[in-house]
């Protein structure tokens, strides 16, 4: 018996440590995602029998104003989420100053990352409310009547992804901080002596460190992007008239409360399809990284 | 802790978590198999949907006297009101209760029809309800079969303030003249004419429905709901013409969909909106001292001869057909639709029993829409009761939209027709 452990550790331990990991991401994820797609060619309810459909749920798709929209709105939230990085970098930057008071400073940035994204959705729901909220009484001060943000179908996406924009700056901005604090001094001892300092001592000395840092904290993003749901479903449930849902939203839509199920996963798996392409992006530089830091 | 203590504990875990826990229950279920038999009576164990706090009360009250009389324990899970709506389709096929709340009418048909309902027509025939239900019958009755009892109905129409109309010397409109007269006058006066919020989309529905039901009547109404009528019908063009009239003439709440039914419902309260088409629900909008002068007055005539109908839904409870204790589950039926029994639960809520024997409600709102209903000659339900789920979806977004940009009408029935042709083949 152990003649045999002794003969096969070297494969059968790590086996046995990734076995449990495994068997969970291969039901809940693996398995799931494929169940997906198979639905996807199916005309299903949720409750009675399904029937084949083929492709007629991709057609169908293919064909309906709202996936486009849905797609339009997915391209904004993307977009516009790249302007976390840069803004949570200068957060750090900011907030990593040994000023007095500067710790008070970076816990009042840190505070969205605190609260849960509904409770977000929720208060700038109260912000932009057209009648009694901030942004309302802010414009009275000038005299103006404040537009109504999440009424407005060209609006109205904007609105939700700046509230969205809020939690994710300061989400970069303590990744930023983390790796902040992990500057080598050797390497920044040795910048100084050769006269860094300033612009130049950010751009050539300390950025290149912050670059994975800088790689996580994008993709994290774009992940985010990607799958914004929460907010929408709560500031404005996709209204007006679906002018702000993205694919993740429509598929919920249509699988929960119009009960399709099949075009909900062909929803779900053109996501899926668009989602692909970053994560192969992401791990091809994962293991670029992780070669060039052995 | 003592074994029976111990035991119940066991008990209580395994009866809330088995509907909620499908699939991943087998432990559990492990535990419950194990467990000896403590309820002689056997159990019934009941999935609500109450947002109500004192209406839950009752619920447990009845519950608790029902099990001393019978000795069946009976377990109680509510759900959000929400939620429940999608849990419901999974815990029907998989891990259902004894009983279950539902809405009826078309949302009830849906899971009749794929044999998800047990039949109750034997309890309707041994408690004599038949004589008992006046309307309502027909709302839980598919195929001459009944398949669940009404519960509290909600009668839809136009709510006011008394004290508002008082002083500025208005009544309540009765005809389409009246209702524009009033709506200028409204306006006039700094108010907004109709208070209405559409973040969630459903207010449109009842909206349109009012006008449906006043210019086309309930047969055509029902029609349509069905799927037998197209969107693109020339039976419409009046319905939304007059829509359309008093959208021009800023009728509505500006800026609709960035509120709910609850903020426009404030308005109201705050004088700053004439009327409010809802429920008797609205008196939640109103802080209590205000609650007297919430007024109910029925949507006002359109078309001069068409008979009076109006929206009344109707929830309702059931037997799942997966029961395992449907003979506990008529019992407790039976017990808890006693009419001094009903009449407790529905006054917490204040909606119309459906049994004529149910005591007089102290509620006078509740005594205003069951005098109104007197006159109303038929009852579609609402909207997003009456046509299937799918459609209205997609419907109620297009009322939204087109109360937003009615230019875009043509557009707007063109889509919900092309959804139409695909639900009702």
């Amino acid at each position: 018996m152990s003649e045999l452990w002794k003969r096969h550790r070297n494969w059968l331990a790590p086996l046995l440590f990734i076995a449990p990991g495994a068997l969970l991401f291969g039901t809940i994820i693996i398995a799931s995602s494929f169940e997906s797609v198979w639905i996807s060619f199916f005309d299903w309810d949720g409750v009675g029998p399904k029937t084949w459909a083929g492709l007629a749920n991709y057609r169908e798709l293919f064909a309906d104003p709202q996936f486009y929209v849905s797609l339009k709105n997915n391209v904004i939230w993307l977009v516009m989420f790249m302007a976390a990085p840069p803004l949570g970098l200068a957060l750090a930057l900011l907030v990593n100053q040994q000023v007095a008071g500067m710790r008070f400073l970076k816990s009042l940035f840190f505070i969205p990352l605190v609260l849960a994204t509904v409770t977000v959705g929720v208060v700038f729901g109260w912000v932009y409310d057209p009648n009694y909220g901030l942004l309302a009484l802010i414009f009275n001060l000038f005299g103006a009547t404040a537009p109504a943000l999440l009424a407005d179908e060209h609006a109205v996406t904007f609105a939700v992804v700046v509230a969205a924009l809020w939690p994710q700056i300061a989400f970069c901005m303590v990744l930023f901080l983390a790796g902040l604090n992990n500057l080598s001094p050797d390497i920044i001892g040795a910048g100084r002596v050769d006269g860094a300092r300033g612009w130049n001592m950010l751009w050539h000395v300390v950025l290149p460190q912050l670059r994975q840092v800088g790689f996580i904290a994008l993709a994290v993003t774009v992940v985010g992007a990607l799958r914004s749901f929460d907010m929408i479903a709560v500031m404005t449930s996709g209204g007006p008239f679906g002018s702000s849902e993205v694919l993740a939203y429509q598929m919920y839509e249509q699988s929960i409360f119009s009960y399709r199920f099949g075009y909900g996963a062909a929803i779900a798996t053109v996501l899926f399809a668009i989602m692909i392409v970053f994560i192969t992006w992401y791990l091809r530089m994962m293991v670029r990284l992780e070669k060039e830091t052995r | 802790m003592t074994l029976k203590t111990e035991l119940s504990l066991i008990d209580a875990i395994k009866a809330s978590r088995r509907q909620f826990l499908i699939g991943t229950g087998a432990a559990l279920a492990g535990t419950a198999l194990s467990r000896p038999a403590i309820a002689a009576g056997g159990e019934v164990t009941i999935i609500s949907d109450l947002g109500n706090a004192d209406q839950r009360a009752v619920l447990e009250r009845l519950a608790g006297e029902f099990t001393k009389k019978t000795g069946t324990k009976v377990t109680i899970n509510n759900m959000d009101h929400e939620a429940h709506k999608t849990a419901i389709r999974s815990y029907l096929v998989v891990g259902a209760p004894d009983i279950c709340f539902w809405f009826s009418g078309n949302r009830m048909k849906a899971f009749v029809d794929r044999g998800l309902f047990d039949d109750i027509s034997d309890l309707f025939q041994k408690e004599g309800y038949s004589e008992k239900l006046g309307v309502t019958k027909g709302a839980v009755t598919v195929g001459g079969k009944q398949y669940g009892l009404p519960l509290g109905g909600i009668l839809w129409g136009l709510f006011y303030r008394k004290d508002v109309f008082d002083d500025k010397g208005w009544t309540a409109p009765k005809t389409w003249d009246d209702f524009m007269k009033l709506g200028a006058a409204a306006k006039s006066a700094g108010m907004i004419p109709v208070s209405m919020g559409t973040k969630e989309t459903w207010p449109t529905g009842g909206w349109f429905d009012h006008m449906n039901l006043r210019i086309n009547g309930l047969e055509k109404h029902m029609a349509l709901m069905e799927g037998k009528i197209s969107y693109t019908d020339p039976m419409l063009k009046p319905v939304f013409d007059k829509w359309e009239e008093l959208i021009k003439a800023d009728f509505f709440s500006p800026n609709g969909p960035s509120f709910g039914w609850e903020q426009a419902g404030a308005a109201l309260a705050q004088k700053k909106a004439a009327m409010m088409d809802l429920g008797s629900f609205i008196k939640y909008a109103f802080p209590a001292a205000d609650q007297a002068q919430l007024a109910f007055a029925p949507f006002p005539e359109i078309v001069p001869g068409v008979e009076r109908y109006e929206d009344f839904s109707v929830n309702s409870v059931h037997i799942p057909a997966k029961a395992k204790n449907k003979q506990g589950a008529r019992d407790f039926f039976a017990y808890m639709y006693q009419p001094e029994n009903l009449g407790a639960f529905l006054e917490a809520e204040g909606t119309i029993p459906p049994r004529n024997d149910c005591p007089p409600s102290k509620d006078p709102m509740v005594n205003a829409a069951v005098e109104s209903l007197k006159t109303v000659k038929g009852t579609s339900q609402y909207y997003d009761r009456d046509t299937d789920p799918d459609m209205a979806q997609d419907g109620m977004k297009g009322f939204q939209e087109f109360m937003l940009k009615p230019d875009r009408r043509d557009q707007i029935l063109a889509r919900l027709e092309k959804t139409r042709a695909r639900i009702f083949k």
